[in-house]
């Protein structure tokens, strides 16, 4: 009972993960992703071991399609795991176990993968794909914002007594190895997508003030002086 | 104006961070924990590189001391960070820049460091120590969250005259695996510390549950069925 997307910017090569499901606490789970190596998200029954594997395994130099191998060999219940793997090029590659719950299922289309299980159906998938590629010249965490919430539109997770709804989501972008460029999350929440998309917009707001109060400090404002020229603007 | 419990627990060795701030998703700038190698977090004007690099450092073997002293020769703006540092032998050190704002300061001790700035003053330093010492024995991801909410009790961010709210808050901690054990978040809310125990209370019912099914999927139940057997328990 997930929904996801991994991908690629394009344009600036940025690599992005987005993820809303009915578990608490999701964005805890997504360790998987490096600027300028790929991404890789195991969900279904997880094995948490995987993502950082992956990543240390893309390092190294394999091709996405060979570290889902490598994985599937290390791993006596591949069968129950729900895999996406792309790599800095945006080569991707994905892999929905026959043990994971249904409807479970995956797209790989040219820079992503979206993939999910214990949901209304695939039409959710085809959602996701066509939410991300349709203003594909956005900045990336709203691409993946959009798929988020058109999976959500069209159905979501429905398990054996119904709908579920979104209680956690994340969405991360990094450009950097050394710290995240988008990193919000909501971990326990009524409606995850719609608080995701709040706290998305509020730290846009504050993005460029809290990167450059830390790079030049003796310049910068205080966040009391920021907060009131928001206030001013709005 | 943060206030932040970084700890080392001296029975298991897991090491894991504790924050709170009016700044909104603090927990993006908690990447600094890693099992075997150690703990840190820079605050105040935070240099965005300063924990990727100490963890590399701490990972070679560097000792808190050394890679806190690496970190500022490294920095030509070290007067306006706040920088805590704990390695895997629970060598534990701080350093509070003259230029960082409002009261700030650290309280350091074997396992821990408890610092902040933009304070109401030197006593929620101590309380948060306090806190965190409370109950030694305890997980260490209870501790952290004792010492966050001995500090916001402590009259937290701000000062005498004007409290400043908590809007995120973040709890992660390390075991041995090469993904975190506790990972929780509070990104924007008008009482961040007290959603973040509430966000705490809700996780720990269902952590054994998410552990279990990823090691033994075969035998798993659905995750509604395992919340008929919490709606049971309750009632």
């Amino acid at each position: 009972m997930t929904f996801s997307i991994i991908a690629r910017c394009p344009h600036s090569g940025r690599l992005g993960l987005g993820i809303a499901t009915f578990s608490i606490g999701a964005g805890g789970r997504c360790e998987g992703i490096l600027a300028g190596v790929g991404i890789c998200k195991t969900q279904a029954y997880t094995n948490r071991g995987n993502d950082p594997l992956a990543i240390e395994l893309l390092a190294q130099g394999h091709n996405p399609a060979h570290v889902m191998k490598m994985l599937e060999h290390n791993d006596p219940d591949h069968a129950y795991r729900q895999i996406g793997i792309i790599d800095r090029e945006g080569n991707g590659v994905a892999h929905t176990g026959s043990g994971t719950r249904p409807w479970s299922g995956h797209k790989i289309g040219k820079g992503y993968v979206a993939f999910g299980n214990v949901l209304a159906g695939p039409q959710v998938i085809e959602a996701i794909a066509a939410g991300f590629m349709a203003k594909p010249e956005s900045a990336l965490e709203f691409r993946i914002l959009a798929a988020l919430e058109a999976g959500r539109n069209s159905g979501g997770q429905v398990g054996a007594q119904g709908h579920l709804t979104e209680r956690s989501a994340a969405i991360r972008v990094v450009a950097d190895p050394d710290y995240p460029d988008i990193d919000v999350r909501v971990d326990l929440h009524d409606d995850a997508i719609v608080e995701l998309r709040r706290v998305l917009e509020e730290f846009k707001r504050y993005e460029v003030f809290y990167r450059d109060r830390g790079r030049d400090p003796s310049t910068a404002m205080t966040q009391d002086e920021f907060v009131a020229t928001l206030e001013r603007s709005a | 104006m943060t206030y932040t419990v970084l700890g080392r627990c001296h029975r298991t060795g897991r090491l894991g961070i504790g924050i709170a701030t009016f700044s909104i998703t603090v927990g993006r700038y908690c990447y600094g924990v890693k099992s075997n190698a150690g703990v840190t977090v820079s605050q105040a004007f935070a240099n965005e590189r300063n924990n990727a690099l100490a963890l590399r450092l701490l990972t070679q073997g560097f000792t808190a001391r050394s890679v806190l002293q690496q970190l500022m020769e490294n920095d030509p703006y070290a007067d306006y960070r706040q920088i805590g540092v704990i390695d895997r032998s629970g060598m534990a050190v701080a350093h509070t820049g003259p230029h960082t704002r409002g009261w700030s300061g650290h309280v350091v001790g074997e396992n821990h460091v408890a610092f902040g700035n933009g304070l109401v003053g030197p006593e929620v330093a101590a309380a948060i120590a306090k806190g965190f010492l409370a109950e030694p024995d305890a997980d260490l991801e209870h501790r952290l969250l004792m010492g966050i909410e001995a500090g916001r009790d402590a009259g937290g961010q701000g000062t005498r005259e004007q409290h400043k709210a908590e809007r995120s808050a973040a709890l992660r901690v390390y075991s041995t695996d090469t993904f975190a054990d506790i990972d929780l978040r509070v990104d924007l809310h008008a009482t961040a510390v007290e959603e973040l125990r509430r966000v705490w209370t809700e996780y720990k019912q269902y952590e054994a549950y998410y552990r279990d099914r990823e090691r033994n999927p075969s035998g798993a139940t659905g995750q509604e069925e395992f919340m008929k057997t919490l709606r049971a328990a309750e009632a």
